[in-house]
């Protein structure tokens, strides 16, 4: 069953201050289902609107236009690069926040933590505040937090790629045996080899749409392919 | 969490939620009875019921202003209604508050002003206080999501409203009595804080038509900001993040 639909989808940014671009269109007339026990790869050149593409799907923006519709009572988790933390709280209290936001109660949020401080091995920096961590240091807690905190879909914005080589194989192996089948994972990524291991399934976005889809080593031939 | 957070990056910690009012109450005492002699009588205290509960109203709008851009990170991971970050500063000032409340109660207490039947009226008076910050630190944090700028001008505004509350001066000193009703029809600000003033100072209920314009005041802004919030969710994401 499909946890999130998006029929038809587009997307436009209105002018900004100071910015010499006029109103444009990131995307246009995408459909895109992601199913339950899914990992779904994005792939794309910058700019190209994976990270908008996430936003919507996580309930965050509105797209201009089409429908977006998510199965009942699905809970939704992004993991942004360098967002998503008090820095001046620890990681502990991120962590207790995170479980809280996404709505586990209080003695579920308790017990998680732990668990969040296992995965992350974060040593002492656990309860030290979060600006003193480097950038892995803060994708793994967010990555733990987002793990532990039972959100149905998991939506990766490039978060993996700065953790060490250890660490993204703990990831890697972590999110292939916590995606119970009612669970699903979209990885946006620059990083081939993960998507190859990691996905089951890849979509190209580029130009305005979705280029090509499928299978993740044939997408990322087209995508080496189109941009050649 | 905030607060701790909050409390942490300074060496004296919670003891700012206190020195903070006082050194402002310090400042004007010092100004307005020592060097331009006003005679207000029991300036002190005069000045510290006027002050002490200002400041809950400015220094809640000010930090309400920046509430959506300091929780930016939460506005782009989470779907949470925006609305929560200006309630939840709201509710971190009443805690502040809660305590620069008991300090001066006891204060007044310990200078003479013993409990009289007045203090029932406290009760509405803080809760219609506390419904006109929510309703202006709601405002305050779209007015800046919508353009920075507002930021300045929110800092500014609450200065002016120090001035033209009658936080060091009597409202009710004003000649024109007609003026003095309107002053505090039209500032619901300036309509609690003489409100406060009646009740710990002088014993007395303080005047309710006077409260039910602030009371209505309070809840037009309040509703109107429900609203928007509601309405501008999607908007207001678009705007912080994407800027």
């Amino acid at each position: 069953m499909a946890l999130l639909t998006l029929e038809d989808v587009s997307m436009r940014y209105e002018p900004q201050p100071g910015a010499t671009l006029g109103e444009y269109s990131v995307f246009e007339g995408i459909d895109l289902a992601l199913n339950a026990g899914e990992r779904l790869g994005v792939i794309g050149r910058n700019g190209c609107g994976k990270s908008t593409l996430l936003r919507i799907m996580a309930k965050i923006f509105a797209p201009s236009a089409g429908q977006v519709s998510w199965a009942p009572g699905v809970s939704v988790s992004l993991l942004t690069l360098g967002l998503g933390f008090r820095t001046d709280l620890t990681g502990r209290e991120n962590a207790l926040l995170s479980c809280l936001l996404h709505g586990l109660s209080r003695v579920d949020a308790k017990n998680a933590v732990p668990q969040i401080a296992d995965f992350c091995e974060l040593g002492e920096f656990f309860d030290s505040p979060v600006h003193t961590y480097s950038a892995g240091m803060r994708a793994r807690l967010g990555f733990g937090s987002a793990l532990v905190n039972r959100s149905q879909v998991i939506l990766i914005d490039e978060t993996l790629g700065v953790g060490d080589a250890v660490f993204r194989e703990k990831a890697r192996a972590a999110l292939l045996d916590e995606l119970t089948a009612d669970r699903a994972v979209v990885l946006v990524s620059h990083a081939e080899a993960q998507v190859k291991s990691l996905c089951t399934r890849a979509v190209l976005l580029g130009e305005g749409s979705i280029l090509s889809s499928g299978e993740p080593t044939a997408v990322l031939a087209d995508y080496a392919a189109h941009y050649q | 969490m905030r607060m701790r957070g909050e409390a942490r990056q300074y060496y004296l910690g919670y003891l700012w939620w206190l020195m903070e009012p006082m050194l402002y109450v310090a400042v004007f005492y010092f100004v307005f009875f020592s060097l331009l002699n006003t005679r207000q009588p029991d300036y002190l205290q005069f000045l510290m019921v006027g002050k002490l509960t200002f400041i809950w109203f400015s220094k809640s709008v000010n930090q309400a202003a920046n509430c959506i851009e300091i929780n930016k990170g939460l506005v782009a991971q989470l779907r949470i209604p925006q609305a929560l970050f200006p309630v939840a500063t709201v509710v971190e000032g009443f805690y502040r508050q809660a305590v620069v409340f008991a300090f001066l109660l006891a204060f007044l207490a310990a200078t003479g002003y013993t409990f009289s039947a007045a203090w029932v009226w406290l009760v509405p008076v803080i809760l219609l206080n506390a419904a006109l910050i929510t309703g202006c630190a709601m405002a305050a944090a779209l007015l800046v999501c919508f353009q920075r700028d507002f930021r300045l001008l929110i800092q500014l505004g609450t200065v002016f409203m120090l001035f033209i509350s009658g936080i060091f001066w009597d409202i009710n000193s004003v000649q024109n009595a007609e003026l003095v009703t309107w002053l505090m029809r039209l500032n619901p600000v300036a309509a609690l804080i003489d409100a406060y003033r009646q009740i710990l100072l002088y014993g007395s209920a303080p005047d309710a038509q006077v409260l039910l314009w602030a009371l209505a005041e309070a809840a037009l802004i309040l509703a109107l900001m429900t609203l928007a919030f509601q309405r501008l969710q999607f908007w207001m994401a678009r705007r912080v993040i994407t800027r």
